[in-house]
């Protein structure tokens, strides 16, 4: 191609690819500025940068004083840390299961918890939360674990057991002529295998459980379980008019889930990528 | 049908240089075979005279008319990928007729250019059929007839043969020389295996480390290689190779001393020194069971591989230099035996310190 | 040796060991709830608590007493716009996007890809505060850039407008979610190998051809996959609705999805008592139609597209 009809079509190019992407981050951005700077600040110039005389933490100190914003972030973090273990665990076991032994029914027990990928857990919302009453668990964070536990298995299951079934067969017949248990096998042999697929379910559990609105709505929505979505849509709600504690909160939720995403995008990608291989 | 010339090309990517200053020409209608082990850059060459690669330096011409900065498709070439590059989610019919809807031509014409390359490939009950229904060889038939129906000046080949089993692609191997001959075309092909090589070409490049080492007829190659690499490249089994030192000159005589102390002389006009290098080079088939007390070499069997007509006995000297002889079939050689092997002088080759061959 | 079941001589408790946890809490608290909503759905109930047996009464009313069948209907009408707004817009730019970064020899391909994926792993009330900010009159941070390229006459505060709020709340929806189209389709075309690409330049075909004849009908089945996945998440949508325009839906419950419409009927909302058995109704409703849809999908869009398969 000649140079120059190259280097237009290639400017082209990234002027799409640059103009979405400021797209997607710009609102974001904007919205981190912003609750570092003055109410007035906010106002006049929104799109400024805060300066030395428009920067102001105000914001953040009603957010801190006036919510219990570290408790819901500790609330929001035991109930991912517990759900993601806990999936990790019972998955990996299952798809061991299901993908290792040949047993009647083995198909169909796949597709039983297959079929939780595609049908929303919310739909039985009003027998579930009557099931978490009778189970004197309203209120709970135990009951948003067990929930998201039940929410997040069937795609785990899935993509560990198609990860599994690639595990090649010389290594689980050569554990098993060791005349070792399948205990062993399965958490001295297979579980470290399946590190970098567990890096995916990993990825594929935290993000909806960490930003989940409705379960912390109806399950837990007391003061001492709300997890940091519902907390601070809460908060928003009851300072609609205070800009700057408003985007002060809003920049507080947005910090952790930040940071995660950075470290963790090369693995969260590869996973998305390497799944829709299939 | 066209001729190619190729001028001084260098391709490098980024730091890497993968062609140096490569010269060479194809003439119309020739069937011309770029051989080389892998990364000597035979395919990157025939990517760049299609036009996927840009040359670092250096001109193509295609039918005299400089190609360097022509698109793919407006360079009249057709190419055949080694792993075929069908459409999956089209006809073989589609397939073949892509290039042609692209290029707008009618319905009729290339109705009439499919089912006339179908037929000469034997696809034509295969039309209705997607590539994942066909088996290895049908999907290759169905990669040269897409290229055959762009009536392409040029046609070329990379490696089509290496996805194929032993059998198919002696098969194929025949059905592609039949079609050069048929189509008239110009050709040009790429491949590591130099018995495909030997069979098919008109003329090798002969590709080393992105080099061309020697340019010839298949028969100029085999008997007179031009540099050991060439020597041990076209063959098989491999030439042997002997190392040895100059040990006098006598005006038009050279005499080399072998390793086993062995003199041999030569009449040559290459100038040379004594104590230079020289490697001796014979090729197997070319060895001949000696009388004992006669002969040039002695050497102690190995292995003996008997495949039915001819063995091949590995054999070493008395230094450990390895030698492959080849016996008739009836041969009572076995493992252990001592052997005294000899060559008619023309046929032992002769190739000074730097590697390039005496006359 | 493979651990069937009849070969040991003792009952394989390993098997159960591994597969019961797990299996016991997916059918407790996910797949039990679904049956007995379904099941409640039967029911109606009076002030007292007392569950009676009615039959499809619900259904019917659902459907057609005045009291319910209004914004049933309306709420459906809603979640099908939200729906066909994402199809028309996330879908085509996730296209674009994932064709775009697929270009071979393409600088700054990670930078983009990461960027541009970010605001998915944000939480929906989070976007959905950030752009109702953005959009406020109050604030004017979209009328002055809209001034600034001349078209500072189209704003409104479109979010409170009763004809454009869905619209509006669709396309935040559509900027927050369209990474994951972007990514799937993405991977999708990083699986055509290169050399088809190659064989069609040399057939004669440009970029365009060869993104319309070759790379998009090899896509065509995660395009389908991306669709039925956007299918499901539209119809179990409530997050963003709720954070933005409470419970209520509005203005006047233009807003008002399944979602939001289920979660009033169980829960109830300021006049409205909650009705356990008619949320249960509802619920069932919205699995008959995303249960409708996953059928679609896996008996006919998948057979259909199998041809396309790499």
């Amino acid at each position: 191609m000649p140079k120059t009809r190259q280097a237009i079509s290639s400017m082209g190019i990234h002027a799409i690819l640059f103009s979405y992407m400021v797209l997607a981050l710009w609102p974001i951005f904007l919205t981190i500025i912003n609750s570092f700077k003055t109410r007035k600040a906010i106002f006049r110039d929104p799109m400024g940068l805060p300066g030395l005389d428009t920067f102001s933490l105000k914001g953040f100190n009603k957010v801190l004083l006036r919510s219990d914003f570290e408790l819901y972030f500790m609330n929001s973090i035991t109930v991912t840390v517990a759900t993601l273990v806990l999936v990790l665990l019972l998955g990996a076991m299952a798809a061991w299961a299901l993908s290792e032994y040949k047993f009647k029914g083995n198909k169909w027990l796949g597709l039983y918890l297959a079929i939780g990928i595609m049908i929303p857990i919310r739909l039985g919302s009003v027998s579930l939360l009557q099931l978490i009453v009778n189970m004197n668990l309203a209120n709970t964070l135990t009951a948003l674990v067990l929930v998201y536990i039940a929410q997040s298995l069937p795609l785990a299951i899935f993509i560990l057991s198609e990860f599994m079934q690639q595990i090649p067969n010389d290594l689980k017949e050569a554990a098993r002529c060791d005349g070792v248990s399948e205990y062993t096998i399965f958490f001295k042999v297979i579980l470290p295998l399946t590190r970098p697929a567990i890096a995916t379910v990993g990825v594929f559990t935290l993000v909806p459980v960490w930003n989940d609105l409705w379960f912390p709505l109806i399950l837990a929505p007391s003061n001492e379980t709300q997890t940091i979505t519902l907390g601070v849509q809460q908060f928003i709600g009851q300072y609609v008019t205070d800009w700057n504690a408003v985007l002060a909160s809003l920049t507080l939720a947005i910090v952790p889930i930040l940071i995660i995403y950075i470290l963790l995008s090369r693995h969260l990608i590869r996973g998305i990528t390497a799944g829709a291989v299939k | 049908m066209s001729d190619i010339q190729l001028k001084n090309i260098d391709k490098a990517f980024g730091k890497v240089k993968v062609l140096h200053d490569v010269n060479m020409s194809v003439t119309d209608g020739e069937f011309v075979v770029f051989v080389g082990p892998s990364g000597c850059g035979k395919s990157t060459l025939l990517r760049v005279i299609a036009g996927l690669e840009q040359v670092t330096a250096g001109e193509i011409f295609i039918d005299d008319e400089q190609v360097n900065d022509v698109q793919p498709r407006e360079r009249g070439i057709a190419m055949v990928f080694q792993s075929y590059a069908l459409y999956p989610h089209m006809t073989v019919y589609k397939n073949m007729s892509f290039g042609l809807k692209l290029k707008r031509h009618n319905k009729q014409e290339i109705d009439q250019r499919v089912r006339k390359a179908a037929e000469t490939l034997q696809l034509t009950d295969y039309l209705d059929r997607r590539p994942a229904e066909l088996s290895g060889g049908q999907r290759q038939r169905v990669a040269i007839g897409r290229a055959i129906v762009r009536h392409p000046k040029v046609f070329l080949f990379d490696e089509p043969l290496s996805n194929l089993d032993a059998a198919l692609r002696v098969q194929t191997r025949i059905e592609i020389a039949k079609l050069h001959k048929k189509l008239d075309a110009t050709i040009v092909y790429v491949t590591h295996d130099q018995v495909e090589a030997m069979t098919l070409a008109d003329k090798i490049v002969v590709l080393n480390d992105g080099r061309v080492e020697q340019v010839g007829a298949p028969l100029e190659l085999y008997n007179s290689p031009a540099n050991i690499f060439v020597a041990g490249f076209i063959g098989s089994p491999k030439m042997n190779f002997l190392k040895g030192t100059v040990s006098s000159i006598k005006g038009d005589t050279v005499e080399i001393r072998l390793p086993d102390d062995k003199i041999m002389s030569f009449e040559h006009d290459t100038p040379a020194n004594e104590k230079d290098t020289a490697t001796i080079g014979i090729r197997p088939e070319h060895l001949l069971l000696a009388e004992a007390g006669d002969g040039l070499l002695k050497a102690e069997v190995d292995v003996v591989e008997r495949l039915g007509d001819v063995s091949y006995l590995y054999c070493a000297l008395s230094d450990g230099t390895p030698i492959i002889a080849s016996a008739p079939g009836t041969s009572l050689a076995k493992t252990g035996d001592t052997i005294r092997l000899t060559a008619r002088t023309e046929k032992i080759h002769v190739f000074g310190p730097d590697g390039n061959a005496w006359k | 040796m493979s651990a069937v079941g009849g070969r040991f001589k003792r009952f394989p408790h390993h098997m159960v060991v591994f597969l019961a946890p797990a299996t016991i809490i997916y059918t407790l608290f996910m797949v039990y709830p679904l049956l007995d909503s379904i099941r409640l759905s039967l029911y109606t109930t009076d002030g007292t608590g007392a569950f009676h047996f009615a039959g499809l009464t619900n259904y019917i009313a659902i459907m057609t007493d005045p009291l319910w069948a209004g914004p049933f209907w309306n709420a459906l009408k809603n979640n099908f716009i939200f729906f066909t707004m994402h199809m028309l817009v996330q879908n085509p730019i996730g296209i674009m996007l994932a064709a775009l970064l697929s270009l071979p020899k393409l600088a700054g391909r990670t930078t983009y890809r990461t960027l541009i994926f970010m605001p998915t792993m944000l939480s929906v009330v989070i976007i959905g505060f950030i752009w109702q900010l953005i959009l406020s009159p109050l604030w004017g941070v979209s009328e002055t850039l809209l001034d600034h390229i001349g078209l500072v006459d189209l704003f409104q505060p479109w979010l409170g407008q009763e004809a454009t709020a869905l619209v509006t709340l669709s396309l935040i929806s559509v900027w927050q979610f369209v990474g994951i189209p972007m990514m799937l389709i993405y991977a999708a075309m990083l699986n055509i190998p290169e050399d088809l690409t190659e064989g069609a330049i040399i057939d004669g075909a440009n970029h365009w051809e060869i993104f319309w004849h070759i790379k998009l009908p090899l896509i065509l089945p995660t395009i389908a996959m991306v669709s039925i996945l956007t299918f499901v998440a539209n119809f179990n949508a409530f997050d963003l609705i709720y954070s933005v325009k409470g419970a209520l839906a509005g203005p006047d419950f233009s807003t008002d999805i399944m979602g939001t419409f289920f979660y009033r009927t169980f829960f109830g909302f300021q006049l409205q008592l909650g009705n356990p058995t008619m949320g249960a109704t509802v619920a069932t409703m919205m699995f008959g139609v995303i249960l409708v849809g996953v059928l679609f999908y896996l008996f006919v869009l998948q057979r259909k597209l199998r041809r396309y398969a790499l």
